[in-house]
């Protein structure tokens, strides 16, 4: 029975639900005290026991419903008293001949069900085992002939824990995993019978052959839903893992406009860990006060003589960042997705003052708190856009909020330092190199391509702290994990 | 699992329904989702980590839990800044001010007869010291919990209100049952109590404490749920106010507000409408006493124009249920 737990937990999670060892043995505990009797309380118990948050939660609900499909539950429904048949099924293979007990069965069709019960089957009888799988060939073909869904669908169930299907993870595996299934299952024999009853010039033979032909092809179905619905249960999110490591490094200027939705997603992911990782270090203790309460209650032992003093602590927050982004068409989904990382990280970062500019700056920062970071975005371009000019964004951005910089404020710049041939106004960086903890320029430019053209890379390089190449999310991440850890 | 199978009758699914009921004679009327995590909290020794939005009842089945067990019922409220002085333990450290001055003055007796220092020392240390000793602890809520005979319910309440250290420190308690006094050291629990911990979600919690606890979450209600509960708590409201009123929160829920009206709000607002003599529910009536159920100015403003909808709605739904 463990062996229908851990498969289910292997099932959960592929579903991104997060169970430690722990966890599962308390599952385990908790199925070992409901036992199988009444399906709503399996449910809510092991759900209490694996599922710990409401995302889970609900991932939860819908693999249980998947991979618990059609089981009979003893009691309130009257399948349930063929449910207890089966035990003693399994442990006589031979006598599965009883029809009455077959028909009963048609209620638990769905294969996760039946691989339970295989499962379950193979572990009380191990050692009977081959001798089941002989028994499976030899009356493969009868099983096939009589049609009997309920008896195919167990041996079908065994096969594929025999093949290890659970272990399947991308759809480009369906067809070995059939395979597999099928010869395990003893399809062997039925293809070599098919193929000598074609051979053969004997047009009774022939039609024989495509007879066993037509069977064959039910057992081909069987299998192909059977391990759909094993790819289902087991490998949902395979697919999509891969796809989120690869849009993770990808440009992001080359990003189409149909993952984005996908990558939203993963810069709220990545802003989430980013966030838990950095929250537990923000409450960075200075001395303060005499703590005097304290103080006294420690310094008992020494009869009231104060040896040691203890302080209020005083908790520091987080610096001030200011961004100040390019958003000409060249920049402009790099920027998306800093000004995305930035804002989903206000719980650790929470001043944030954002500025765009292409051919005039303005601030942002209301905008994006206000609105959706979408129409945010869109408005933002809407109206800062145009030709670019950084000494002029410069400038602006002196007037607004030079005087706003102070020791605890890193000024992120992001942009490819393109000036379509006009004053780079680099006194300006330099005097907020000065007045800053730091500054840091972003360029999404590969290194090479730096300094090429009317790009101004190299007089701005020497008036900010570090210029950074900064194309893909990755990239974006490590920028941002960096600010959070030396910030303070 | 399989003896309970064989067996005809089912003794866990009547348990669980025993400890539904039982609640429900506590005044607390809840499903089978609430009464398994319960039982399995129960049976495993495992601290249930209750989440949900406010109002749903969460602090209210710690309470029920402890009538229903006729254990005693320790509280802890968390809040930012609660420190384990708070929380487990403080010395008494004027009773061990007296303590050494009480000490200083027998020290002559003591040291009656001591020759040198190496003998005075020598005979303070088989002196039997309780500076540090249970005598002088002073008990807070969790090691209270802990020495409790019989065990206790302790209800460690809003836990994500607390601090991320705090947190880690509850590890031990809820894993373990004790707890560490560095001059004493680990001081194990009597009997082991009844752990549950509230949660609002203002802060994710961290996965070392969730893997340490069973988890519920309890959503609000569906109506039939709310009407029982209505029906339980406010008798007074006959039943097709009891279903309109209902009906009718339930449809607020599914706007977009910024607070919505939890069970408790209901419950006011039947009182409330009780109170009014009201039979049935119509536009009006609702609109003078929505601020029971709404708390704040922007929320009443944009339900106003909504009220005679979800009025009309919540009638017939009502006749229905009536029915």
């Amino acid at each position: 029975m463990t062996q229908i737990l851990s498969d289910f937990i292997r099932a959960l999670r592929a579903q991104d639900v997060r169970i430690s060892p722990a966890e599962a043995i308390e599952a385990g505990q908790a199925l070992e005290l409901l036992g199988y009797e009444n399906r709503e309380i399996l449910k809510q118990g092991l759900s209490n026991a694996l599922a710990k948050s409401v995302d889970e939660k609900g991932a939860f609900d819908e693999t249980f419903d998947k991979y618990f499909e059609f089981r009979s539950f003893s009691g309130k429904t009257p399948a349930g008293a063929q449910g207890e048949q089966q035990p003693q099924e399994d442990a006589s293979p031979d006598s599965d001949g009883d029809p009455g007990g077959q028909q009963g069965q048609g209620g638990e069709g769905g294969p996760p069900a039946g691989g339970g019960t295989g499962q379950a089957r193979g572990e009380a009888s191990a050692p009977p085992d081959q001798s089941a799988a002989e028994a499976a060939e030899a009356d493969l073909l009868e099983i096939l002939e009589r049609g009997d869904r309920a008896e195919l669908q167990r041996r079908l169930a065994e096969a594929a824990r025999r093949a290890g299907v659970t272990d399947i993870r991308f759809f480009t595996q369906r067809g070995m995993y059939g395979l597999k299934i099928q010869r395990e299952m003893g399809s062997e024999r039925l293809d070599d019978m098919i193929a000598e009853a074609r051979d053969s010039a004997d047009p009774a033979q022939q039609s024989e052959g495509a007879r066993l032909a037509a069977l064959r092809e039910v057992l081909r179905s069987e299998v192909r839903d059977y391990v759909e619905r094993q790819l289902q249960l087991f490998a949902a999110n395979a697919g999509r893992r891969l796809r989120e490591e690869i849009l993770e490094s990808v440009r992001l200027s080359q990003v189409e406009r149909t993952d984005m939705k996908l990558m939203h997603e993963l810069v709220r992911k990545m802003a989430k860990r980013l966030v838990s990782l950095h929250s537990r270090r923000k409450k960075t203790a200075r001395r303060g006060q005499l703590d005097v309460r304290r103080t006294i209650r420690v310094n008992i032992e020494y009869d009231g003589l104060l040896f040691h003093t203890i302080w209020k602590k005083r908790k520091v927050d987080r610096p001030k960042v200011m961004a100040i982004c390019d958003v000409s068409g060249s920049v402009a989904q790099v920027s998306r997705f800093l000004l995305m990382f930035l804002y989903s990280l206000h719980d650790v970062i929470p001043n944030v003052r954002s500025f765009a500019f292409s051919g005039q700056l303005g601030e942002v920062t209301d905008l994006f708190e206000r609105e959706e970071i979408d129409r945010a975005i869109a408005e933002t371009l809407d109206r800062f856009g145009g030709s670019t000019d950084y000494g002029e964004a410069f400038e602006t951005f002196e007037s607004l909020a030079l005087d706003e910089i102070d020791r605890k404020t890193t000024v992120l710049i992001l942009g490819d330092a393109r000036n379509n041939n006009a004053e780079p106004r680099a006194d300006i960086l330099r005097k907020i190199h000065d007045r800053a903890r730091r500054v840091i320029f972003l360029n999404p430019e590969p290194r090479n391509a730096w300094n090429s053209g009317d790009s101004v890379m190299r007089v701005y390089e020497p008036c900010v702290d570090r210029a950074i190449v900064c194309a893909s999310l990755k990239d974006l991440e490590r920028v941002v994990s960096d600010l959070l850890r030396t910030a303070v | 699992m399989n003896e309970h199978s064989r067996s005809g009758p089912r003794p866990v699914v009547a348990e669980i329904a025993d400890i539904e009921a039982r609640l429900e004679a506590q005044n607390y009327i809840c499903n089978s989702a609430i009464a398994t995590a319960l039982f399995l909290a129960q049976k495993l020794d495992k601290p249930l980590l209750i989440e949900g939005p406010p109002g749903v009842g969460k602090t209210e089945l710690a309470k029920a839990a402890a009538a229903m067990t006729g254990k005693s019922l320790i509280r802890l409220q968390c809040y930012e800044g609660l420190d384990e002085t708070k929380a487990l333990y403080e010395w008494k450290y004027g009773k061990q001010l007296l303590y050494t001055q009480v000490l200083k003055e027998k020290l002559g007796d003591l040291l009656q007869g001591a020759q040198g220092l190496k003998e005075s020392i020598g005979r303070l240390h088989e002196f039997d010291d309780t500076f540090f000793s249970e005598e002088f602890l002073e008990p807070r809520p969790l090691l209270k919990a802990l020495w409790e005979p019989g065990g206790a319910i302790l209800l460690i309440d809003e836990i994500d209100k607390a601090d991320d250290e705090f947190e880690a420190f509850l590890l031990e308690l809820l894993s373990d049952y004790q707890i560490s006094v560095p001059e004493l050291g680990t001081i194990k629990a009597r009997s082991t109590p009844l752990v549950f911990l509230t949660s609002n979600n203002k802060r994710e919690l961290g996965d070392a404490l969730k893997r340490r606890c069973l988890h519920l979450h309890i959503p609000f209600p569906d109506q039939a749920l709310e009407q029982s509960i209505v029906r339980r708590r406010v008798p007074e409201a006959e039943a097709r106010l009891n279903a309109q009123l209902v009906g009718f929160v339930q449809g607020l829920r599914k706007l977009d507000l910024k607070k919505v009206p939890a069970i408790s709000e209901t419950l006011d607002w039947a009182r409330t409408l009780v109170l009014m003599h009201a039979r049935e529910l119509d536009a009006d009536l609702v609109r003078d006493t929505l601020n029971v159920l709404l708390k704040y100015q922007d929320d009443i403003e944009a339900v106003d124009s909504e009220i005679s909808a979800l009025v009309v709605a919540a009638k017939k739904e009502a006749e229905w249920r009536v029915k």
